[in-house]
């Protein structure tokens, strides 16, 4: 009861309940919001109407950065500035005129005008794909690399616009294609042969192509499995390249879960030896194949830039106990998810304002001291 | 928490092989010795397993941050856009008709059309980066029943993206 009293006679204000008993007001440490509104004269100001307004209004307001620090900020570190390490790209201006061009003949397209009004017009879905792949692709690409963690796992401090567009593909036996975009679900069986791939190429580049699993390995976290490396790869070809490593089906242990396999595509300047990489033709041992992206791009820096990048992420099928058994001929490990155990702060000897199971939350047995009577 | 760890639970035996050459089996003898400790490092296995924490709290306000995945359809009066984005507020896949590539075959980049072709693309985009369960509850109730949110849901309904997350596995 005295705090309150306490407060109000501090403040001089309108008195509220704290918990706090010694607490002195201080002037805040920025500008409060809606300090600017002036509360005077209340019929002068500009009234909101409707609800849509506000809430859009309130959801902007929600994402400014404000002076004080959200729970996210203290939690979570500050993301540090990135180098970029792609490819560099011109921006064409030239274009603006010829698309306000066709917007207007779209406008004066009596067909289109009814289409739209009657609700039956649908878009040819391949055209706004191709279209996307050229002009805002890389970017919606790079973005959803970034929240699958990719450039943190692979590159630890550069990301890249992946400005080709890499078309990975698995041939099924029926002649069903599987794609891979970015993030894609594929099962092992259907990726157990390596795949088709296309990009747009010119006749004198050359190209390294790389399929690595961050997440697969099996003694530590932060190394990678290679699954494939062809280099020196002469535009579109991908036979006529050196195939250093060998393709090995996808092998995402049973109970961890989802795998990410990533395709990275760089641009060689010139013709790289790759004599140290090179791993014998069939590599079925797990520390050869043991990898790390980091070191093998900042090896060939100089001539290499990645350009292309697609991933797909795998789950445990019944073809990965064939990979283990036949190929890497070993037992086949299987994991359980264990959450990590709640943290609790050390027992204290004479607890304050805590019910009788707080000594279960110290005990080494189950027995609860609930659900005796 | 994106970091997920497993226990080593058991090991399934090999049946028997043929016989193998003495090079490969230098080479693969020590692919046995495996670690009991595994981290997956892929921030979305937790929440394609349905292991994930969702945020709780927020229940005096609306809308609920309670997902993994959220859908929000914003129509301004020029343009009509669709972002997916986590409880952060990152944006993982986005699609508006201020983009060129839709923006070319519509007559207007408004209304009822452009919402039902929006929602198709929307479809497409989100089915290739892999989210597949998306939470549609950030509507305005009684918004809901105009016809271009409707048609924009059954676009993305048709395109094959489920509009209800499921329930988090509490193990």
């Amino acid at each position: 009861m005295a705090a309150p009293l306490l407060s109000a006679a501090l403040r001089g204000a309108r008195a509220f309940g704290t918990a706090a008993a010694l607490c002195r007001w201080a002037a805040p440490l920025g500008p409060m919001p809606n300090e600017q509104i002036d509360v005077g004269n209340l019929e002068a100001l500009e009234k909101y109407r409707s609800f849509t307004r506000y809430f859009r209004q309130a959801e902007k307001e929600g994402r400014k950065a404000r002076w004080w620090k959200t729970y996210r900020q203290y939690a979570s570190p500050e993301p540090e500035p990135k180098t970029d390490i792609g490819l560099p790209h011109g921006k064409l201006l030239k274009e603006r005129k010829e698309r306000k061009k066709i917007l207007k003949q779209n406008h004066q397209n009596a067909e289109m005008e009814r289409a739209a009004r009657l609700r039956t017009v649908l878009i040819p879905l391949d055209e706004v794909r191709a279209e996307w792949e050229k002009t805002s692709g890389p970017f919606h690409r790079q973005r959803l690399a970034e929240y699958y963690g990719i450039f943190r796992d692979l590159f630890q401090k550069g990301t890249f616009t992946p400005w080709v567009s890499l078309r990975v593909e698995y041939s099924q036996e029926d002649e069903h294609l599987v794609p891979v975009y970015y993030g894609n679900m594929v099962t092992p069986t259907e990726a157990s042969s390596p795949p088709e791939v296309s990009y747009e190429a010119d006749k004198g580049s050359l190209w390294t192509l790389l399929l690595t699993n961050p997440d697969g390995h099996l003694r530590e976290t932060d190394a990678e499995y290679l699954h494939w490396l062809v280099t020196n790869i002469p535009g579109n070809d991908l036979k006529a390249g050196k195939e250093i490593c060998h393709y090995l089906p996808p092998f995402p242990a049973m109970g961890t879960g989802y795998h990410r396999f990533v395709f990275l595509l760089f641009k060689q300047e010139r013709p790289i030896d790759f004599s140290e990489d090179v791993r014998p033709t069939p590599c079925h041992s797990l520390k050869m194949r043991t990898f790390s992206t980091f070191d093998f791009y900042r090896k060939h820096e100089d001539s290499m830039t990645p350009a292309g990048l697609a991933f797909f992420q795998c789950q445990w099928d019944s073809s990965v106990t064939w990979v283990f058994h036949q190929l890497l001929n070993m037992r086949e490990p299987v994991f359980e998810f264990v959450r990590p155990p709640v943290y609790h702060p050390p027992q204290v000897k004479f607890p304050r304002h805590q019910p009788l199971r707080y000594l279960d939350r110290y005990r080494d047995t189950k027995e609860p001291t609930y659900g005796i009577y | 928490v994106g970091m997920l760890e497993f226990v080593l639970s058991c090991f399934r035996f090999a049946s028997t092989t043929a016989s193998l050459k003495t090079e490969t089996e230098v080479d693969t003898r020590e692919n046995d010795v495996v670690a009991s400790d595994f981290t997956n490092r892929n921030p979305r296995n937790l929440e394609q397993l349905a292991l994930a924490r969702k945020e709780r709290g927020w229940k005096t306000t609306w809308p609920k941050r309670e997902f993994w995945h959220r859908l929000r359809l914003e129509r301004t009066q020029h343009y009509v856009e669709a972002f997916v984005e986590r409880c952060n507020g990152d944006v993982v896949v986005s699609a508006s008709t201020r983009e060129w590539a839709i923006k070319r075959h519509l007559y207007s980049p408004k209304g009822v059309t452009a919402c039902k072709n929006l929602g198709r693309v929307m479809a497409q985009r989100c089915l290739e980066a892999g989210i597949n369960f998306v939470n549609f509850k950030a509507v305005i109730p009684w918004e809901r029943r105009c016809d271009s949110i409707q048609e924009f849901e059954k676009a993305m309904k048709e395109g094959g993206v489920v509009l209800q997350e499921p329930r988090r596995i509490y193990l």
